[in-house]
């Protein structure tokens, strides 16, 4: 048994290493760019290089928000405030859970409960927010979808602020303080009270919300 | 109103963004081709960070990954090794179109017991990314593990998948279609934290680096 590991391994790492050298023998013409060490004549040249590096730089900074921006890992449901480098407020929240839920009578149509990735803008800013439950709420539940919005309209869930991103999701708070730093919510993004309100005062209509 | 209060005022009120920025802290500014690469990188990098979306950055220079944003690193993943081809073929901007598929959990209406939420542990770490302009991106992970087993085990993939990546680009480099090919030799956990950031149509722009 022990040969048998001992000649498999030896046959796995001789094809490591065969792959691999051939792997680098196809790298190596490739990599036949000449350095030229800046002689008399190239300094001109080096020196517009330079500057052309310079100012794209400086346009790419200029790219970069210019007022606090909230930035949301959801793998480790982390969420920061930040000024450029700096950051301003560190957050333990809960995102997407990733789990999906089929739509009643609609064939193949899912629910996934994903917070979505990319960039937005806080889109409002709300205080005492009631929650009006999206139709999955009822589904996930096993309940029939009311038809009267009132029905529908639910008090204290969400904390006493929420800041809306765009199609339903929202930063909000959460009853459910011991699930924060897990991937529970079916897209929004949970905070602590605390939390949240620093969130809620720092930032703004049209602030940005950097989420990967 | 005296000189001090004006350059108090001032300092205050100044719009910090706009100042330069290490967007390679590795840069030799006194080399021509670093410089050459940095500034085609720089100028394919302000295309993407014009519009709100997140992309990636693939230093292979600096051997991280970026998750960007606006300019601004949301994220960095180190890149343990890497090889690739024709290096050529990794300039400009490529798009993702294929990713490897992650198994959702579902949710049973009604029931009682709550599914288990999508985690980084569900991610891959041993993937082929597929991009536009026939790039193809082989995640594999790096053997860290201190079992002699699972390293066996980890080597045997890793062995078969340099074997079957080698035959595919033996084959393709005979047809009519140039593929440029990168392998990315990452850590598992980050491994499994880029699969999680990905997104579809996700931007990549490579910066290739220079001999030294």
């Amino acid at each position: 048994m022990g040969r048998l590991l001992l000649a498999t391994s030896a046959v796995v790492l001789f094809l490591l290493l065969v792959v691999s050298a051939m792997t680098t023998s196809r790298v190596a013409p490739e990599d036949s760019q000449t350095v030229h060490q800046p002689a008399a004549q190239d300094k001109a040249g080096l020196r517009t290089l330079q500057a052309r590096y310079k100012a794209l730089s400086k346009q790419l900074s200029q790219l970069m928000p210019n007022q606090p921006y909230i930035l949301v890992d959801t793998a480790r449901n982390r969420l920061y405030v930040k000024h450029q480098e700096q950051v301003v407020l560190d957050a333990i929240a809960s995102t997407g859970s990733g789990i999906i839920l089929d739509k009643p009578g609609e064939g193949h149509s899912q629910w996934i409960f994903d917070t979505p990735r990319g960039e937005f803008l806080v889109k409002s800013k709300l205080t005492n927010p009631t929650w009006i439950k999206p139709d999955w709420a009822f589904v996930e539940e096993g309940l029939a979808v009311p038809q009267n919005v009132a029905d529908r309209a639910e008090q204290g869930v969400l904390g006493e602020y929420a800041l809306g991103f765009g199609k339903g999701y929202f930063i909000h708070g959460t009853l459910y303080t011991r699930l924060l730093g897990k991937n529970v919510t079916h897209g929004c993004i949970r905070l602590n009270d605390s939390d949240l309100k620093g969130v809620y005062k720092l930032a703004r209509v049209g602030t940005p919300i950097m989420i990967f | 109103m005296n000189l001090c209060a004006i350059l108090l005022l001032l300092a205050v009120t100044t719009p910090s963004w706009g100042k330069d920025i290490e967007v390679f802290p590795d840069l030799n500014l006194s080399n021509p081709n670093e410089l050459k690469e940095a500034t085609r990188v720089l100028e394919e990098e302000l295309k993407l960070a014009a519009r709100p979306q997140t992309y990636l950055l693939i230093d292979l220079g600096g051997s991280t990954i970026h998750i960007k944003s606006r300019g601004i690193g949301l994220h960095q993943i180190p890149i343990t090794a890497w090889s690739t081809g024709s290096r050529e073929n990794l300039k400009g901007i490529h798009r993702l179109v294929a990713r490897p598929s992650v198994v959702r959990r579902k949710i049973e209406p009604g029931a009682s017991v709550e599914q288990e939420p999508i985690s980084l542990a569900d991610m891959p770490a041993d993937y082929v990314l597929s991009f536009s302009h026939s790039l193809s991106v082989t995640v594999v992970p790096s053997v860290a593990s201190d079992s002699l087993i699972q390293s066996a085990v980890l080597l045997g993939k890793v062995g078969w998948r340099n074997v079957k990546d080698w035959t595919s680009r033996f084959l393709t480099d005979r047809s009519s279609e140039p593929t440029s090919y990168l392998r990315l030799t990452l850590s598992v956990d980050h491994a499994q934290s880029l699969a999680w950031s990905l997104v579809d149509d996700m931007a990549v722009v490579i910066r290739r680096p220079t001999d030294k």
